[in-house]
């Protein structure tokens, strides 16, 4: 019988704690289930203070950042000519949505989301994305929004909020997903974070199969050039 | 060119169609290609926007007409999908659904739901209507092995369905090498000698093999050290101790050929491949139409073969062509000296059971039936499909990278147990997940995966599987965010994978397509309606491939996540052991019998060349001709006989 067992250690996953990344949910499931026991009230965040305040867009690329694990340089690069972060706000914004996405963006202000820089990866560390998580959960409107936020970053598709609360509650029932373009799917990170690319987009070369991929860094997160 | 000035006639215009359009007009004939749908797009751009938009990406789903989008607002034209409205109806991928298989408002095929008082299952391959035909193909090119065309000789005793093809191995080794030249196949000559296959002696494939993937390379090491008592149930002479995996041959190009690219690896074959690095019939077709005398007539649907006064010979095609800018239509004839019908089986017997004449012979008054087969036998590999995921804490194997299939398990196709229990053939799946049929039908993976850590759920049963097993994960309900979610996600992915079984189905009678007069298409022409069963005999080759799943899996130290869908139409029961495992199976989109070769007209439709033994000046090609369907996926034995029909067809004319 053969049994492989790759023996090799594994390097730290984007933005995850080192000591934290084999058994670290558990662990960390129960740091934001403490978090959550601190009682929030959406709104009564911390006014603006000194500094200007960031626009929606800003925010919305934090949180979007934050909740896909994606490094927000590439999520929402300076130079950003492709722009799915614009048509992804527009989707959002839609006002059937604004009571809850005014709301999670007041959460992310909230939680101050920092973008990791210097000789960091960029990938918001799993600590911050859980403080803020813990709230999100709380309220049933934010929280499937914040989730249809996710897939759409991922896949490049919009589970409207409600069908994500039917299917959580009857996973027999159905959520159909509308591709929100051409575009989006092409860009879609689960592809990335799966260290593949999106069926029927590649960039790759002929016979790129046969080896195992570049590190997931190379796809979600800032790699920094090796050597001097 | 006048409308009765055509040497010959061709109605479809995908793999057949195109393959004998163009030899015919190298040697200078002159041809008309009437096509039933759209014709060819000048890029394939907008196959491809269409095919990323797709909320379900299914084989029809870049091609035309659109199945998803509505009409433009104000035109006064139905909904495309619409079965009752379209003028060249199709069946597709979510109208032979668990939901709308039995429907005829929604499904073009109308399937007959019992016969004899047994419960009757879906026929759930599709097909496309449009230039180029099965444009959306894997690119699979395997030739049959030599006992495939001898199943009545070699098997017949035991399963009295079987009989032998007209021709062996032999006649076709010849045409097979053309039509690998003209696909542009790449392969290896050494990896593909195997149960009897052989080439001639300076013989090599237009481009070396694609190369394996990582998945292809733990499959094979998986099956390289077995016990004999492990694989005695397959029932070979001598029980294996080691199954080789091997190269699939393909029409994919594994370097620069006829002026198209390499395979990028954009694990996208099926539907489409978004550099037309894998061959389609279109590149055939628009080399065909750069002769001059050759004419391709879009949107015009055959719905008649008119015999002249001695009914030996086919006189004219009556067509209808209509507008699909309104609800226009004309209907005409078309004379030729020769007429090839080169539809898919189930529409070309559906053109010749229209085809009626009150002064035929024959017991079913319908042109080229004097056998009364016309319709029956009809064929597909039902298809057998299992997934797994590899330990959480051993080797990654990286799918959706690469092309789909890039290798297969071949030396199981023939033995001593076809006496007993239909063949099989392995594909090994580098796309993961994204091809499991007992998922969710609102989304397929990685879906459903995805949305299992997003959305705190658990469709795909991962973690259910893992706290059995003792796994560390996140509990059912826990919603994922950020790097957790990016690494369980990688974690989980990277390691699944899928095989599929190709069985070999009986050449059943009973299974068969008539016509159904009570549901019309939008021309008023009678849609197909389908009556369709698996033999005992093919049950017990899909119990055979759950078995051998069962054994690849335990080598691999694979988590099996194999299951059917309780509504799952295509569902059975079969013996295993002593024990009742629930089986099903789907459409490999292989259609095939229904207007079978034989020896003479009593025992058959066509002679080996594929003409009818009825009328003289009559050719009917495809898939549709093939006796009994091996396990091999058909597109090249239906290419080789098409080369090798033109070559007949050219010299008449």
């Amino acid at each position: 019988m053969s049994k492989t067992i790759d023996r090799t250690p594994t390097p730290p996953w984007p933005g995850e704690i080192n000591d934290n990344h084999v058994a670290g949910f558990t662990r960390r499931s129960v740091l934001a289930g403490a978090a959550a026991t601190a009682v929030i009230t959406i709104g009564a965040d911390t006014p603006a203070g000194a500094q200007p305040a960031e626009s929606d867009r800003v925010i919305f690329a934090k949180l979007s950042a934050g909740l896909t694990g994606v490094a927000h340089a590439k999520l929402a690069p300076s130079a950003d000519p492709i722009d799915v972060k614009e048509e992804y706000f527009r989707r959002v914004s839609d006002p059937k949505y604004a009571a809850a996405f005014t709301a999670l963006l007041q959460l992310t202000r909230a939680a101050n989301l920092q973008i990791p820089g210097g000789d960091t990866d960029g990938v918001i560390p799993q600590d911050k994305v859980d403080a803020l998580a813990s709230k999100i959960e709380e309220r049933d409107d934010i929280k499937f929004l914040a989730r249809s936020i996710v897939l759409m970053w991922y896949l490049g598709a919009w589970y409207e909020p409600e069908d994500l609360k039917k299917i959580a509650a009857n996973p027999k029932a159905e959520a159909f997903p509308t591709i929100i373009s051409p575009k989006a799917y092409t860009q879609g990170w689960l592809w990335r974070v799966a260290q593949a690319h999106p069926m029927g987009y590649s960039d790759m070369q002929f016979g790129y199969w046969t080896r195992p991929p570049a590190p997931p860094a190379e796809f979600i997160a800032v790699v920094k050039p090796q050597g001097n | 060119m006048a409308d009765d000035d055509f040497d010959v006639v061709i109605v479809g215009s995908g793999f057949a169609g195109a393959l004998i359009a163009n030899e015919l007009a190298k040697r200078g004939k002159k041809v008309a290609i009437l096509e039933a749908g759209d014709g060819i797009p000048p890029n394939i751009n907008d196959y491809m926007e269409r095919f990323y938009k797709s909320s379900a990406k299914v084989p029809e789903s870049p091609y035309t007409p659109p199945i998803f989008d509505e009409p433009a607002r104000g035109s006064e034209l139905p909904r495309s999908s619409d079965p009752r409205k379209m003028r060249a109806g199709r069946p597709t991928v979510l109208t032979v659904s668990a939901k709308d298989w039995a429907n005829p408002d929604k499904s073009y095929l109308v399937h007959e739901q019992t016969r004899d008082g047994k419960k009757l299952m879906p026929f759930s391959s599709t097909y496309d209507r449009i230039a180029g035909g099965t444009s959306h193909w894997l690119g699979t090119c395997l030739r049959f092995v030599p006992n495939d065309f001898e199943m009545k000789s070699l098997y017949g005793l035991s399963e009295a369905s079987f009989v032998d093809w007209p021709i062996g191995y032999e006649d076709l080794v010849e045409w097979y090498g053309k039509a690998e030249a003209e696909l542009g196949v790449s392969a290896d000559v050494e990896d593909q000698k195997y149960l009897g296959v052989h080439f001639p002696d300076d013989y090599q494939y237009p481009m070396p093999a694609i190369p394996e993937s990582l998945t292809d390379r733990a499959i094979r090491k998986a099956l390289k050290n077995l016990n004999a008592s492990e694989t005695a149930f397959l029932g070979m002479e001598t029980a294996p101790t080691e199954i080789p995996v091997r190269n699939v041959p393909a029409a994919r190009n594994s370097r620069p050929y006829k002026g198209r690219r390499a395979c990028a690896g954009n694990t996208n074959c099926i539907p489409i491949c978004p550099i037309q690095a894998k061959y389609d019939p279109t590149i055939t077709l628009n080399e065909a139409l750069n002769h001059k005398h050759v004419k391709l007539m879009r949107h015009t649907v055959a719905r008649e073969i008119i015999l002249g006064s001695d009914l030996r010979n086919v006189t004219e095609i009556k067509y209808t062509r209509y507008s699909t800018a309104s609800n226009a239509i004309v209907t005409d004839t078309i004379k030729a000296k020769i007429f090839v019908i080169a539809g898919n089986p189930i529409e070309t017997a559906r053109l010749l059971l229209m085809s009626e004449n009150d002064g035929l012979p024959f017991e079913v008054k319908t042109v080229a039936n004097r056998s009364g087969m016309i319709g029956k036998y009809l064929m597909d590999h039902p298809y057998y499909v299992a997934w797994g995921q590899l330990p959480m804490n051993g080797e990654q194997v990286w799918p959706y990278r690469g092309p789909l299939i890039t290798s297969g398990i071949g030396d199981l196709c023939d033995g001593r147990f076809r006496d007993s229990r239909a063949a099989f053939r392995v594909d090994i799946g580098n796309e993961g997940w994204n091809f499991v049929i007992a998922s969710a039908l609102d989304a397929a993976d990685p879906h459903v995966t995805t949305i299992d850590f997003v959305n705190g759920m658990d469709r795909n049963l991962l973690k259910a599987k893992h706290a059995a097993a003792g796994i560390p994960g996140p509990a059912p309900t826990k919603a994922l965010y950020g790097p957790a979610l990016a690494r369980t996600l990688n974690q989980n992915i990277s390691r699944q994978f899928r095989v599929g079984f190709l069985v070999e189905q009986t050449p059943d009678a009973s299974n068969r397509v008539t016509l159904s007069r009570e549901n019309p298409d939008g021309l008023g022409l009678p849609r197909p309606k389908i009556s369709y069963n698996l033999s005992p005999y093919t049950r017990r080759g899909i119990a055979a491939a759950h078995q051998f799943k069962d054994l690849l899996f335990k080598h691999m130290n694979a988590t099996d996540f194999t299951r059917v869908a309780d509504n799952d139409p295509s569902g059975f029961d079969e013996q295993i052991n002593g024990k009742t495992v629930r089986l099903n199976f789907t459409g490999a989109g292989h259609i095939m019998g229904t207007f079978r070769m034989g020896t003479n007209g009593d025992n058959s439709v066509v002679d080996s060349y594929q003409r009818c033994h009825d009328h003289d000046n009559l050719y009917l090609v495809g898939s549709g001709t093939f006796p009994t369907g091996a396990t091999a996926n058909p597109t090249l034995t239906l290419a080789a006989l098409a080369l090798r029909t033109a070559d007949r067809i050219a010299k008449r004319v």
